[in-house]
């Protein structure tokens, strides 16, 4: 065995290492609000059942299903799912896969609020957009909280019922939290 | 019939037009939610509806969703979630996928990892796990 080949070795083994140290964090309890306000009315939902898996590379995604947006209305709830909306039955989920772009920059293992960047896709009714957004990862003795707000354009997603630009604005606001096991 | 009926019959009826438009649009949909306790469920167990939804979304959801189902299952463990509603996860044969179940109220249940509950409440849809809202525990 020559030099370069112990090096080679040596240096696979560290790879290994830091794959294997990959740790994923994950909750099914997530929870995601999204919000609009127009001078007619303001509406707000929450959905308490989001799954979402974070691993400290970096990647990131959100799976939640369209029914678990609670509403304060019932009869706002069954608009929503209904077919001038996010026809619920026909699709069911909506998923968001990204990744942080400086996750480098958050210490895992130090308690503390750290700035993150996220870009990833988001897909609901079916159509995937690209999508951004600035967030924070909360270390808080050990435990991996994550949050991020931003607004997404209903037009993007086919998202075209009668009352939207009236009654619901055009731009929705979503906010995220996940507090990870 | 002189004009002063005709008049007091036109309010009478504009009232009841407006009451009855506020209560169906604005506090029944406020106030009575859907509540699970007595209505007719499908009995499953929390192993069988995990394999249903694994071997056929589509038909799995043509049969459970939005229905009420009760399940009996093996707690792997009680939590509540970010708004403090109590859950319970329901064993299946694959440890990937279980029953995650949201109940009502806001105290968390306590039952033993291991120990085997029944539920009854609405099946949501299938993520990674098959999801139950609004239950609530009829055996422990």
């Amino acid at each position: 065995m020559n030099k370069t080949t112990v090096v080679l070795f040596f240096l696979g083994i560290l790879n290994l290492g830091s794959l294997m140290a990959q740790k994923i964090y994950a909750t099914k309890t997530a929870q995601i609000k999204f919000e609009s306000s127009t001078s007619t009315e303001d509406l707000e939902a929450t959905n308490n059942q989001v799954e979402s898996k974070l691993i400290d590379n970096g990647q990131v995604e959100f799976k939640l299903l369209m029914k678990g947006f609670v509403f304060d209305n019932e009869m706002m709830q069954d608009h929503f799912n209904g077919k001038e909306y996010m026809e619920s039955d026909k699709f069911p989920k909506a998923e968001f896969k990204g990744t942080i772009a400086n996750i480098t920059s958050v210490n895992f293992a130090k308690d503390g609020a750290y700035p993150i960047m996220v870009s990833g896709n988001l897909t609901i009714k079916g159509i995937t957009v690209k999508e951004s957004a600035a967030g924070l990862i909360i270390i808080e003795k050990g435990k991996v909280n994550t949050k991020s707000s931003f607004k997404i354009k209903l037009k993007d997603f086919g998202i075209v019922g009668k009352d939207i630009g009236t009654v619901i604005s055009n731009n929705i606001t979503i906010s995220v939290s996940a507090k990870y096991d | 019939m002189n004009k002063k009926n005709v008049i007091l019959g036109v309010l009478l009826v504009g009232v009841v037009a407006v009451i009855g438009v506020w209560y169906f649009i604005f506090y029944r949909p406020t106030h009575f939610k859907r509540d699970v306790t007595d209505e007719k469920a499908i009995v499953v167990t929390a192993k069988d509806i995990v394999k249903e939804f694994q071997s056929n979304e589509a038909e799995a959801n043509k049969k459970y969703l939005n229905k009420a189902v009760e399940i009996t299952g093996e707690v792997v463990e009680c939590k509540k979630d970010q708004e403090g509603h109590p859950t319970v996860t329901l064993k299946s044969d694959d440890a990937f996928s279980n029953v995650q179940v949201t109940l009502k109220g806001d105290k968390q249940l306590e039952a033993k990892g291991g120990s085997t509950i029944t539920i009854k409440g609405i099946v949501n849809g299938n993520l990674s796990d098959v999801i139950i809202i609004e239950a609530v525990v009829t055996k422990q």
